[in-house]
């Protein structure tokens, strides 16, 4: 593991310029370019109000009534969001990881880690816009910089997620090379997961129903709370909450760890 | 210090008839129908032993399907072995499937930085050579575009420069002599002699005969995965050449003419002329 460690940081040089020029290619003869990854988030919230506050007139959260209700449900869901939608871009590109860069795995045998961590990269990075948004529309919507204060609690869960995410799109990259479906079954499960997870709605809902084992055991709903209570709520989640949060993460760097031990010498016969 | 040690090295790839595995044949698979998609084993390498030490400069020659490019693969390290052990040591450099790893988008002198780095050259390093590499290539204002629009010669031109500048200390070619116009192949099969004083090891694969005469020091000769004779470059391609136009065609599989007493190692049974595939186990 350590070698392999070593390895991928041998390598920085390349991979890391190539997360730069995906980048720069994905916004290529784009007119907003890296506007759009501040403006998706805000687009996506703002219809979510409209449907989830205004039509529907969701409950819950501040008890002042409607329009700090309506504001604390804007904050509420863009950061739960943009959480949600790393965590799943990760792992859908992630399937891709290792087909889409066989011409560098036939020609040169880098360490594995490498070609998850390139797409991981680059979905983060828009994940850390959008977290700037988030930051910054709790501080408006809140009317008090207060958000800022509590940072120092969240950034450290950010490098804990990353690494979760990495591990993940590791696990998904491996599992779609032995079985080309995986890629459709993620998209499939992660549509399943989005209504069962928190993300929309406050937990309190699913536990009212009866359905609170679903969500103690969501690993998700651990990165919501160590992201979302301290910024949208001024509160810090439990301690218990973290360490259940770095259990998590350090069972899915082992995993796809031990998933890269074990299949380095044999995934190249099965490209 | 740069080495090459392989002992009995095996490479077997299994592979399915038909590559797809339909839905039925997961859920039915070992119940009661017979697969009709049955497991292939093809032997690309196997009993391979071959060392080779600082200053080797070896040719590999042999039929399509002898084996010579899954060499090449494996010595990179892209192949593992699947039995044996392979030792390679020292910093390698392969130029085989040149065309793939480049970044299609990507300009040409973002590529050379790219494949630069993928070589193990850092940012300091790398700005020092770009426009050496550039200016051995030749491709001038061509840089500029992206590598997409490129031609498949001006893609090796590419190719070559960025990985013999390098400086690798175990060079892995295949048959890139050949690609690249003609004032091109001078230029790099000059280089390619000013790489070898360097006394670095190298492998190439060729069927140009003359070029291997020239350049290599030693000679093997591959058939169905194994060797069939390993020696001087001109003993072993007049052993070759003998097997080709000798006596009329020799059936497949069988030992060729004169190869007998300079012989290292035979393959046990005879085998079909392309490969050799057996239902695996």
């Amino acid at each position: 593991m350590f070698a392999h460690l070593k390895a991928v940081w041998t390598f920085r040089y390349f991979w890391m310029s190539l997360v730069r020029m995906d980048l720069r290619s994905r916004y290529r003869r784009s007119v907003l370019g890296i506007g759009w990854s501040v403006l998706h988030p805000l687009a996506m919230s703002a219809v979510f109000c409209l449907v989830f506050a205004e039509i529907m007139k969701v409950q819950g959260g501040d008890p002042a009534g409607y329009p700090a209700q309506w504001r604390w449900y804007a904050a509420y869901l863009l950061c739960g969001m943009s959480v949600w939608s790393f965590i799943q871009t990760s792992t859908a590109i992630g399937c891709q990881a290792l087909l889409m860069n066989e011409a560098y795995i036939r020609q040169c045998p880098l360490p594995y880690g490498i070609y998850p961590l390139r797409t991981v990269m680059g979905t983060g990075i828009h994940f850390v816009i959008s977290m700037a948004v988030v930051v910054a529309l709790v501080c408006v919507m809140k009317g008090t910089p207060a958000p800022l204060g509590l940072l120092w609690a969240v950034i450290p869960v950010l490098v804990l997620l990353f690494l979760f995410c990495w591990a993940l799109a590791t696990l998904a990259a491996f599992a779609t090379v032995y079985f080309h479906d995986t890629a459709h079954l993620v998209e499939v499960g992660s549509q399943l997961f989005f209504f069962l997870t928190p993300i929309m709605y406050p937990r309190t809902i699913l536990e009212a129903k009866g359905a609170k084992a679903l969500v103690d055991l969501n690993p998700v709903v651990v990165f919501l709370e160590l992201i979302r209570t301290p910024l949208v709520d001024g509160t810090l989640p439990a301690a218990q909450v973290y360490v259940q949060g770095v259990v998590l993460t350090l069972a899915a760097v082992g995993l796809a760890f031990g998933t890269i031990g074990w299949l380095q010498k044999k995934v190249i016969f099965h490209m | 210090m740069a080495k090459i040690e392989l002992r009995d090295v095996g490479l077997t790839f299994t592979i399915r008839q038909h590559r797809k595995v339909t839905f039925k044949e997961y859920l039915l698979r070992g119940l009661f129908l017979q697969s009709r998609n049955p497991k292939v084993a093809v032997h690309a390498l196997s009993n391979l032993t071959l060392t080779a030490a600082e200053g080797d400069r070896i040719g590999v020659i042999g039929h399509n399907g002898a084996g010579k490019s899954s060499l090449l693969k494996l010595l990179a390290g892209v192949y593992p072995p699947t039995a044996g052990t392979r030792v390679v040591e020292g910093r390698i450099c392969s130029l085989f499937d040149i065309a793939l790893g480049f970044e299609p988008d990507a300009s040409g002198w973002d590529n050379i930085r790219y494949r630069s780095y993928l070589l193990g050259e850092t940012p300091r390093t790398v700005s020092r050579k770009t426009d050496q590499i550039a200016a051995f290539s030749e491709l001038g204002d061509f840089l500029n575009i992206p590598v997409r629009y490129y031609s498949s010669g001006m893609m090796v031109r590419l190719a070559f420069s960025i990985s013999t500048a390098v400086e690798p200390e175990v060079l892995l070619i295949d048959e890139v002599l050949g690609a690249g116009d003609l004032a091109f192949q001078i230029k790099a099969k000059q280089r390619m002699r000013e790489m070898m004083a360097s006394a670095r090891l190298m492998v190439l694969v060729t069927h140009e005969i003359p070029t291997l005469e020239q350049i290599c020091n030693r000679a093997i000769w591959l058939q169905h995965g194994s060797v069939m004779m390993e020696g001087k470059p001109d003993e072993v391609v007049a052993a070759y050449k003998a097997s080709i136009t000798g006596a009329t065609p020799p059936p497949p599989g069988s030992p060729p003419p004169g190869a007998g007493s300079d012989s290292v190692s035979q393959p046990p049974t005879p085998k079909p002329h392309v490969g050799a595939l057996t239902a695996a186990a």
